[in-house]
C-alpha cells in the first residue's frame, strides 16, 4: 500500500469553549474497513463529518488520497478555506449515508439515485436513470423503484439512501450511524448491504454502535472517548483484550444491555 | 326583507366582485415577490439585510391595514404623486401581505429538515442547485396552503379599501345600501359573495393540499 | 407634527384610546365567552346543530369583518336591533372573534388525549370535574398561543371601528386631522403608535404565553 485512503493528522475541533475532537490520528487505507466506536457524543460523528467537510476541524489535517479537504496552503505557508468548487469536486467522490437516511419526499426513489446523476455527474435522464435502476437492483429494492420515501419502511429508505450515495461511484464511504433510526428487525437488510460492500473491496469508515457487524467486518476498529482515539487495532485487540478501562467498562454496558 | 333591491342590482355585484378578486390577486401576486425578497433579506448573512427585512415585517404586521391604507394614500399625495386610488389600495395591500408571505416562506424554509440539504452538500451539490432541486420544491409544497389562506384574509382585508372610494364589493354594497335605503339586503349580499369567492378558494385549498401530499409527508 | 396641536387634542385622544381599549377588551372577553360556548356546544351528538355552529363559524371568518359590522350597525335597526355604534363595535367584534375562538377552544379539547380523560373517570371524578379539573386545563395548554394571536389580530381590528363612528383613537384622530389639516402627520403618528402598541403587545402575549405553558418544558 503506497498511501492512505483517507489520513487524518492531529484533528482538531471546539464548538466555543467545548473542546470535541483532540488531536486525533487515524489512517484508513485502500478497501478498508474501519468502525468509529464509543459513547455518545464522544465526538465520533464530528469526526467522520469533518472527513467530507461538513463539518470544519481547526486544527491539524485530512487528506483524501493525499489531497488537503477544506483548505488550501498558500505560498506564504497559511492556510485559507479550499475554493468552493474544488470541495465540491472532492465530495462527490466520497459517499455518505446518514443515521436519518436524508432522502428527498418529494421525489422517488429511483428519482432520489438519478437526480444526484443527472445535476452533478451531468449524465443524461436515459443513462442516469439506467444506472439508478441498477443501484437500487443492487440494495434488492428493484421492485420499489416508483414508490415515493414515505411510503418505504426505514430499512428500504436507507437502502435507497446507500443507492444514491454509491450511484456517483465513489473512491470510499462514510457511515454515520447508519443502523440508529431503524427498529430493530430492519437493521439486518442495511448490515447485508455494507457488508456485500466491504466485500466487493469498498473503503469505508463507519460510526457504529452494532459490535457484532463491526466485529466480523472491520479491518480496525478505533474507540474514541473524549475527543480522543484511546485505542486503535483488529477487532480482536480492541473488543478482547483491550486493557484501557474506559473500553472495557464501554464494552461490559453493551454486554449487560445485551444480555437476556 | 325585500331581495328585489339586491336582484336589481346584481350586475352591479358581480362585478364589484369581479373588482375585490382581481385587487386581491394583484395583492397577493405582488405580495409575494416582495415577501421573497424580504425572506431572502431576513435569511441573509448581511446584517443589514437581516435588519431591513425584520424591520419591514414588524412594521407591516404591526400598523393596522387601515392606517397603512391611509399613511400610503396621504404620503403619496404629500410628495406630489397623483396616483389614482387604486395604485394606493394594491401597493398597500401588498406591501401588507408581502409581510405575512414572507413569514410564511421563511417557515416553510426551516421546516425542511437541515439533513436534506447536507445530503445534497455531500453529494458535492452547488448551493444554487440545492435550493433549485431540494429547498425550493418542498418549501413551496409546504407553503401552499397557508398561502391560500393567506389569500382568503387578503381578500377579506381588502373590504377596507373601500375608504379610499374604490367600487369593490364592500364600497358596492354601501352606495346600494344609501341609494335603496335597504342596508340589510345589501350588506346580506356583499357577505354572500364574500362568502362563495372565500369557499371556493378553500376548496381550492384542500384540493392542493391532497395533490401536494403525494409522495412527500413534507 | 406640531405638538401644540396635539396637546389641544389631547384629551379626545386620550378618551379615544379609552374606547380603543373598551371595545378590544370587551369584545375579546365577549368573543371568548361565546368562542367558548360554541366550542362546548360543537362536543353535541345532535348533527343538525353542529351543521348549525358549522355554518355560523364558517360565515363570521369567511365575511369581511367591516361587512358584519355594516351589517349590524346599518342593517340592524330593521330588525329591531337598535345599538350605539359603541355597542355595535363590541358586539360585532365579539362576534367576529368567537368564531376564531371557537375554532382554537375546539382544537384544544380536541387535543387532550383520551387517557387523561379516561383516567379522570377512573378515579371516580364527575363529568363536570373532568372537565373543568382535566380537558379545558389540559386544551388550554394548545389553545393559549393561538388565544395569544388572535388577541392581537383583535388589537389591530379596532381600528375598522372608526369607519361606523366609534369614537375610538383612530376616529379621534382623523376628526383632529380633519379640522387642523393635518391628515399626513396624522396618520403618521398612528402608525407609530400603533406599531409601538402591538409590538408592545405581542411581548406581553409571549411572556404570558411561556408563562403559562412553562410547565412543559420541564422534562417529564
Amino acid at each position: 500500500m503506497t498511501e492512505a485512503t483517507i489520513e487524518i493528522r492531529g484533528v482538531g475541533k471546539s464548538f466555543g469553549p467545548n473542546r470535541v475532537l483532540r488531536g486525533v490520528d487515524l489512517d484508513v487505507g485502500r478497501s478498508q474497513v474501519v468502525c468509529l466506536i464509543g459513547p455518545s457524543g464522544s465526538g465520533k460523528s464530528t469526526l467522520l463529518r469533518c472527513v467530507n467537510f461538513l463539518e470544519s476541524y481547526d486544527e491539524g489535517e485530512i487528506r483524501i488520497e493525499g489531497e488537503l479537504i477544506g483548505y488550501e496552503t498558500t505560498k506564504e505557508g497559511r492556510r485559507t478555506p479550499m475554493r468552493a468548487q474544488r470541495l465540491r469536486e472532492m465530495r462527490r467522490e466520497i459517499g455518505m449515508v446518514f443515521q436519518q437516511f436524508n432522502l428527498w419526499p418529494h421525489m422517488s426513489a429511483l428519482a432520489n439515485v438519478a437526480e444526484p446523476l443527472k445535476r452533478v455527474r451531468g449524465l443524461g435522464s436515459d443513462e442516469a436513470e439506467e444506472r439508478s435502476m441498477a443501484m437500487l437492483k443492487r440494495v434488492g429494492l428493484a421492485e420499489k423503484a416508483t414508490a415515493y420515501p414515505s411510503s418505504l419502511s426505514g430499512g428500504q429508505q436507507q437502502r435507497v439512501a446507500i443507492a444514491r450515495a454509491l450511484a456517483m461511484q465513489p473512491r470510499l464511504m462514510l457511515f454515520d450511524e447508519p443502523t440508529s433510526a431503524l427498529d430493530p428487525e430492519l437493521v439486518g437488510e442495511v448490515l447485508e448491504v455494507m457488508r456485500s460492500l466491504a466485500a466487493e473491496g469498498m473503503t469505508m469508515l463507519i460510526v457504529t454502535h452494532e459490535m457484532g457487524f463491526a466485529a466480523h467486518v472491520a479491518d480496525s476498529i478505533a474507540f474514541i472517548d473524549g475527543g480522543r482515539i484511546v485505542e486503535h487495532g483488529p477487532p480482536r485487540k480492541v473488543f478482547h483484550e483491550s486493557q484501557e478501562p474506559r473500553v472495557r467498562q464501554f464494552l461490559q454496558t453493551y454486554h449487560d444491555r445485551n444480555a437476556f | 326583507m325585500h331581495p328585489e333591491v339586491v336582484l336589481n342590482s346584481f350586475g352591479y355585484l358581480t362585478q364589484a366582485a369581479g373588482v375585490t378578486v382581481a385587487l386581491s390577486l394583484a395583492g397577493i401576486a405582488l405580495g409575494f415577490a416582495i415577501g421573497s425578497l424580504a425572506c431572502i433579506a431576513r435569511l441573509s448573512r448581511k446584517p443589514w439585510a437581516k435588519c431591513l427585512g425584520g424591520a419591514y415585517v414588524s412594521i407591516f404586521r404591526g400598523v393596522p391595514l387601515l392606517v397603512q391604507l391611509l399613511f400610503i394614500y396621504y404620503f403619496l399625495a404629500k410628495i406630489g404623486f397623483d396616483v389614482p386610488a387604486l395604485v394606493a389600495a394594491i401597493g398597500g395591500l401588498s406591501l401588507a401581505s408581502g409581510a405575512y408571505q414572507s413569514e410564511i416562506l421563511r417557515g416553510a424554509l426551516n421546516a425542511v429538515p437541515r439533513g436534506q440539504s447536507e445530503a445534497a452538500v455531500a453529494l458535492g451539490y452547488a448551493p444554487a442547485d440545492i435550493w433549485r432541486r431540494v429547498l425550493l420544491p418542498q418549501a413551496l409544497r409546504i407553503s401552499t396552503p397557508p398561502l391560500i389562506n393567506e389569500f382568503i384574509l387578503l381578500l377579506k382585508a381588502s373590504s377596507l379599501v373601500s375608504v379610499v372610494g374604490i367600487a369593490e364589493l364592500t364600497r358596492v354594497s354601501m352606495n346600494i345600501a344609501s341609494l335603496t335605503y335597504r342596508p340589510l339586503e345589501a350588506y346580506v349580499a356583499a357577505g354572500l359573495f364574500y362568502l362563495a369567492i372565500n369557499l371556493c378558494l378553500s376548496g381550492l385549498g384542500a384540493l392542493a393540499e391532497r395533490r401536494l401530499a403525494v409522495g412527500g409527508k413534507a | 407634527m406640531n405638538p401644540e396641536i396635539l396637546w389641544g387634542y389631547a384629551p379626545s385622544l386620550i378618551s379615544g384610546f379609552g374606547v380603543t381599549i373598551l371595545c378590544w377588551g370587551a369584545g375579546a372577553a365577549l368573543g371568548l365567552a361565546i368562542g367558548f360556548a360554541l366550542a362546548l356546544a360543537y362536543e353535541t351528538s345532535f348533527a343538525p346543530l353542529r351543521w348549525v355552529l358549522r355554518i355560523f363559524i364558517e360565515v363570521f371568518r369567511g365575511t369581511p369583518f367591516l361587512v358584519q359590522l355594516f351589517l349590524l350597525y346599518a342593517g340592524g335597526p330593521y330588525v329591531g336591533l337598535r345599538l350605539s355604534a359603541t355597542a355595535a363595535g363590541i358586539l360585532g367584534l365579539g362576534l367576529y372573534s368567537s368564531a376564531y375562538f371557537a375554532e382554537i377552544f375546539r382544537g384544544g379539547l380536541a387535543s387532550v388525549p383520551r387517557g387523561q380523560i379516561e383516567a379522570a373517570m377512573s378515579v371516580g371524578m364527575t363529568p363536570l370535574a373532568t372537565m373543568s379539573r382535566v380537558r379545558v386545563p389540559v386544551a388550554l395548554i394548545a389553545a393559549v398561543p393561538p388565544i395569544v394571536n388572535t388577541l392581537i389580530v383583535m388589537s389591530k381590528e379596532t381600528v375598522v371601528l372608526s369607519i361606523i363612528t366609534v369614537p375610538e383613537l383612530m376616529y379621534q384622530m382623523q376628526t383632529m386631522a380633519a379640522e387642523t389639516f393635518t391628515a399626513f402627520d396624522a396618520i403618521f403618528a398612528m402608525a407609530v403608535f400603533y406599531w409601538l402598541l402591538v409590538e408592545a403587545v405581542s411581548r406581553i402575549g409571549r411572556r404570558f404565553e411561556n408563562h403559562a405553558t412553562a410547565y412543559l418544558a420541564s422534562p417529564i
